[in-house]
């Protein structure tokens, strides 16, 4: 059986409060930490209007999209990527090898002052992530079905 | 799946369906977009080209069932089937914990058919995983049209393996299995991680003999 990363309880209130400072900091809106498979591991800030597991999905395909970019520039990949919008932008920056953190804002900030404090933050969450205690799923077996929601509705 | 979230109680598994080109992947999530109920999914999202063609993926977020306390989310994506989509196919494939491969039926389509499902093998092998140590399922994908191969034939050219994988006649077009095929490699992906672990990800009593037409279609629930 597999051994997964744990994100406890605990963990989580780290996380949310190194997340919740950068927001602050950077006087942007929304902070996801998402793995390069397109999960989402965090997310922090104002989610409404906000599809978080579709955003992550698009960024991790994006994010990965311009390595081969970078390879031809002689690069091993971006380490951020800025999409500049009319009013709302987003910033997505390396944070290991496995994990990427994208962060949303708008007209009260600048894409410096994110990209600044991000880089910090992703050093923080890094660490945090590495040190995470790893465990094995398990469920009930006599729990785990979908068949009544996997179906024509 | 790459983590356990004790706060917010989730747990997130990535599926991906796999297959050559026109073999009716989109179709599949467009299907389950359509008939599941809204407040169990997400918006389909697709990246395809102005002819519909898969570029990059479509993506389908999915809530599921409650697990002692944790909500299940299924990711569902698929691949874009063109040859040249290669590494994009590699991308998609990253972190993914189930697999849906989707044949098309057609007779003309079997070398495309295995074709696709060697390159499958190959993208995971990159990865470091066997085929065999991931849920996976067999689409026989438009057994509505007229010209398909027989069932034992696909089984025989697809699915001829020691360890082999539960397959489904269906029609995506029409919906027939489109959602058994997604409830077994669902419930062989909760299996893996269930505390019994002992549900068999392969259904020896439907494999087929070459040359025996009778073939029984399975959707066996694990034990």
């Amino acid at each position: 059986m597999n051994s997964i990363p744990v994100l406890t309880i605990e963990d989580v209130a780290t996380l949310d409060g190194v997340l919740a400072d950068f927001l602050k900091k950077a006087e942007a809106d929304l902070t996801v930490v998402i793995d390069r498979g397109g999960n989402v591991i965090s997310q922090f800030g104002d989610m409404n209007a906000m599809d978080v597991t579709i955003i992550a999905a698009l960024a991790a395909g994006s994010f990965a999209a311009t390595q081969e970019l970078a390879r031809r520039i002689g690069e091993l990949e971006f380490n951020a990527l800025y999409h500049q919008g009319n009013g709302s932008h987003i910033f997505m920056n390396s944070v290991d090898e496995d994990t990427i953190m994208i962060t949303v804002f708008g007209r009260r900030t600048t894409v410096g002052l994110v990209r600044f404090y991000s880089a910090a933050t992703a050093k923080i969450v890094s660490g945090l992530l590495n040190a995470l205690q790893r465990n094995e799923l398990s469920f009930e077996a006599a729990d785990a079905s979908t068949r009544q929601i996997f179906a024509d509705q | 799946m790459s983590i356990i979230n004790y706060a917010s109680r989730e747990i997130q598994f990535k599926i991906v369906y796999y297959g050559p080109a026109l073999c009716g992947k989109t179709t599949n999530l467009a299907y389950i977009h359509q008939r599941i109920s809204p407040t169990n999914r997400g918006d389909l999202v697709s990246l395809a080209t102005a002819a519909d063609r898969t570029l990059f993926f479509d993506f389908l977020p999915l809530n599921a069932v409650v697990i002692k306390g944790f909500v299940t989310k299924f990711q569902l994506y698929t691949v874009p089937g063109q040859v040249i989509y290669n590494a994009t196919r590699q991308l998609v494939l990253r972190s993914v914990d189930g697999l849906v491969f989707v044949a098309d039926s057609q007779w003309e389509k079997m070398e495309e058919n295995v074709e696709s499902f060697k390159n499958l093998a190959d993208n995971l092998a990159r990865q470091n995983v066997a085929i065999d140590d991931l849920p996976c399922v067999l689409q026989y994908n438009k057994r509505d049209l007229p010209n398909v191969a027989p069932l034992n034939y696909m089984e025989y050219v697809l699915n001829n393996r020691k360890k082999r994988l539960q397959s489904f006649e269906a029609s995506s077009s029409t919906g027939e299995n489109v959602f058994a095929t997604l409830n077994a490699v669902s419930q062989i992906l909760l299996h893996k991680f269930s505390k019994q672990n002992d549900v068999p990800q392969t259904i020896a009593p439907t494999a087929p003999v070459p040359g025996n037409p009778t073939l029984a279609q399975s959707e066996t629930t694990p034990a």
